[in-house]
């Protein structure tokens, strides 16, 4: 989606990432500062779940705008990793300190099994199969009444008793997971996944194990999303197939697109307004798929980069008009 | 006789997925794109034939042809407005091609299920049949009039489809884009023209689809995702971008599943679509028919 950063890896990305990062930083550091606006309950509890779903979007953004990978199964990973909490819990009592941990492997091998399929896939095919698995996961979870209750849902244990600390809580995870990301995207590997979105042939053509990189990527975006998900099972005390709705991926695909494609900070940003305006516009009338739906045409058709591209646009005419 | 009767049921099913498969296959032969939002083509068919039918009671039968002309009009729009500017002028869009498509099909599947959902209503209402819903038995054989009539309606438009393709002049400008763009357009052929006039077909087809399973499937909002998931499994299976393959590949879909229904598990059923895909994706990559063209 975006053609500007095609020069994979050299010293321009690395300043541009740099900044990114910081950027990132930046925007987490004035999350910490909302709470002092004395907000209610209700309104930390919409941050939250915003954060909640930053994460999901940054994780599918490492494999959509990073690898070019247009996987269409966050919300489901994200809706197997809740409910590995919620089983183990359910069946075998397990703490979280297990079944958290649990959950991030059991949704990597997953992962990885769906991945093995659909990374030596191209384009359409990719996305055609991550889009039946994501259907087909949430049609198995919501029929095996005797095992998940089906779509009752299942309680999760919580960690802490008031929204606040998980607040603070998810700020903290949304740190982590940028910090992974541009670990991520520093070393070797991050500019493999560059080469590979940018120029599939080329990437091969220069030795680059393409499968074994796209699978890598799919196995990480993956595990973050059922790490996601198992977070917000247990703020939430509930997951229901719900969780896995093909609607809660297309608001994720609408954050990345909206915030910036191919960034760190793009999903955050688009995260958090994405989300706060569709609690708006639920409370106006429960409109907020049809607007975003709209919303996510318009920037796919005109404005590519994003909110982020955007701002990057305008930092750099200002640069330019005050070296002049 | 239960054999009997869950093939010929079976192969019913298969009709109706073939409908929306074949349109599918076309936009990818012709764009190599999928079509996110085909399965909204279908709702919108279903929703205009009970629509029109019930509340100006209009025979069903002058009814069905109105519901394609919908679904080609929506299909008409949609290549214009948003699939028109991937292959349309100067600029080169090797690069982002895939992921505008995916992203803005997607996004226009939710966008009609949420618009349907807030102008009509959630509440799923049902289309009158074509012809008596009474079980007749043929031998082992259970059926009803609706379920034989729309079959007997499916056959007759699948078989003037290929007909279309294969002998008309504007099937045979279809082939030629599908074959080469550049090419057919050095011939003459003008391949704007030719892609609309896809859009328009596979917009019909598979409008028809929803109409004629309106009766049987009670149109809500979001009846379009299953029989779309279906036709991405059928798409697959057929070898993408080969119609013949794609019809073919749905007739054994619909008998497969419902053995599958009967002989294993009601409440999976779905999911024995998903097995196939990933069993196909593993051991045969070329699809069924063997097609090449699947870029792995």
């Amino acid at each position: 989606m975006i053609k500007t950063l095609s020069i994979s890896n050299s010293k321009l990305w690395r300043n541009r990432l740099k900044f990114d990062f910081w950027s990132l930083l930046i925007v987490l550091l004035l999350m910490c500062f909302l709470p002092l606006l004395d907000l209610s309950d209700y309104t930390l509890g919409i941050l939250i779940v915003a954060m909640y779903l930053a994460i999901v979007a940054m994780s599918w953004n490492l494999l959509a705008g990073y690898c070019g990978q247009f996987s269409m199964a966050p919300a489901a990973f994200a809706m197997i990793g809740g409910y590995i909490v919620g089983l183990s819990d359910f069946h075998a009592q397990l703490s979280l300190w297990i079944s958290v941990p649990l959950a991030i492997v059991g949704t990597a091998i997953l992962g990885a099994l769906l991945g093995l399929t659909v990374t030596r896939l191209k384009g359409p095919y990719l996305s055609l199969t991550t889009l039946s698995f994501a259907e087909i996961s949430r049609v198995i979870i919501s029929n095996s009444h005797e095992y998940t209750r089906g779509d009752q849902g299942l309680n999760v244990p919580s960690m802490m008793n008031d929204r606040l600390s998980y607040y603070y809580f998810f700020i903290v995870l949304v740190l982590l997971t940028g910090v992974f990301i541009y670990w991520l995207m520093r070393s070797k590997l991050g500019g493999f996944l560059l080469a590979i979105r940018d120029d599939q042939e080329g990437a091969e053509s220069k030795g680059i194990d393409i499968v074994f990189y796209k699978l890598v990527a799919f196995t990480i975006s993956c595990s973050l999303c059922g790490f996601a998900g198992a977070m917000y099972g247990s703020f939430s005390q509930l997951v229901s197939p719900e969780m896995g709705l093909l609607q809660q991926t297309g608001l994720v695909i609408s954050m990345v697109v909206i915030g910036g494609i191919g960034s760190l900070t793009g999903p955050v940003i688009g995260a958090i307004l994405v989300y706060l305006g569709s609690e708006w516009l639920r409370e106006i009338g429960n409109i907020q798929m049809i607007v975003f739906a709209f919303v996510v045409i318009i920037f796919a058709r005109f404005f590519r980069t994003g909110i982020w591209g955007f701002c990057l646009g305008l930092k750099q005419r200002l640069l330019q008009n005050h070296h002049e | 006789m239960l054999f009997l009767d869950l093939t010929v049921n079976g192969l019913i099913m298969g009709l109706f997925y073939a409908l929306m498969a074949v349109g599918l296959s076309m936009i990818f032969g012709v764009l190599r794109i999928i079509n996110f939002a085909h399965g909204e083509f279908f709702m919108i068919g279903a929703y205009t034939y009970a629509l029109i039918a019930t509340s100006f009671g209009i025979n069903p039968w002058f009814t069905l042809p109105l519901a394609a002309l919908g679904g080609a009009i929506l299909g008409l729009v949609v290549e214009r407005l948003l699939i028109r500017p991937l292959y349309d002028g100067y600029r080169s869009w090797s690069f982002v091609k895939d992921e505008y498509a995916v992203v803005v099909t997607f996004a226009l599947s939710l966008l009609l299920i949420h618009l349907v959902d807030k102008v009509i209503g959630p509440s799923p209402f049902m289309g009158p049949s074509l012809f008596s819903m009474q079980r007749i038995s043929i031998g082992p054989i259970m059926l009803n009039g609706q379920k034989l009539i729309s079959s007997g309606v499916s056959i007759f438009l699948l078989i003037s489809l290929a007909i279309f393709i294969k002998k008309s002049l504007w099937g045979k400008q279809i082939q030629a884009v599908a074959q080469n763009r550049f090419g057919a357009a050095l011939a003459g052929i003008d391949p704007v023209k030719t892609t609309a006039l896809i859009f328009a077909i596979a917009g019909g087809l598979a409008a028809l689809s929803g109409a004629l399973l309106s009766p049987i499937v009670n149109p809500s909002p979001d009846i379009g995702s299953f029989p779309a998931i279906k036709s991405y499994v059928i798409v697959v299976l057929g070898g993408l971008g080969s119609i013949w393959g794609s019809m073919f590949a749905a007739l054994i879909l619909g008998v497969l599943e419902s053995y599958f229904a009967v002989y294993v598990s009601y409440d999976y059923r779905d999911a024995f679509g998903l097995l196939i895909l990933i069993c196909v994706l593993i051991f045969r990559p070329n699809g069924l028919a063997g097609m090449k063209g699947r870029e792995i």
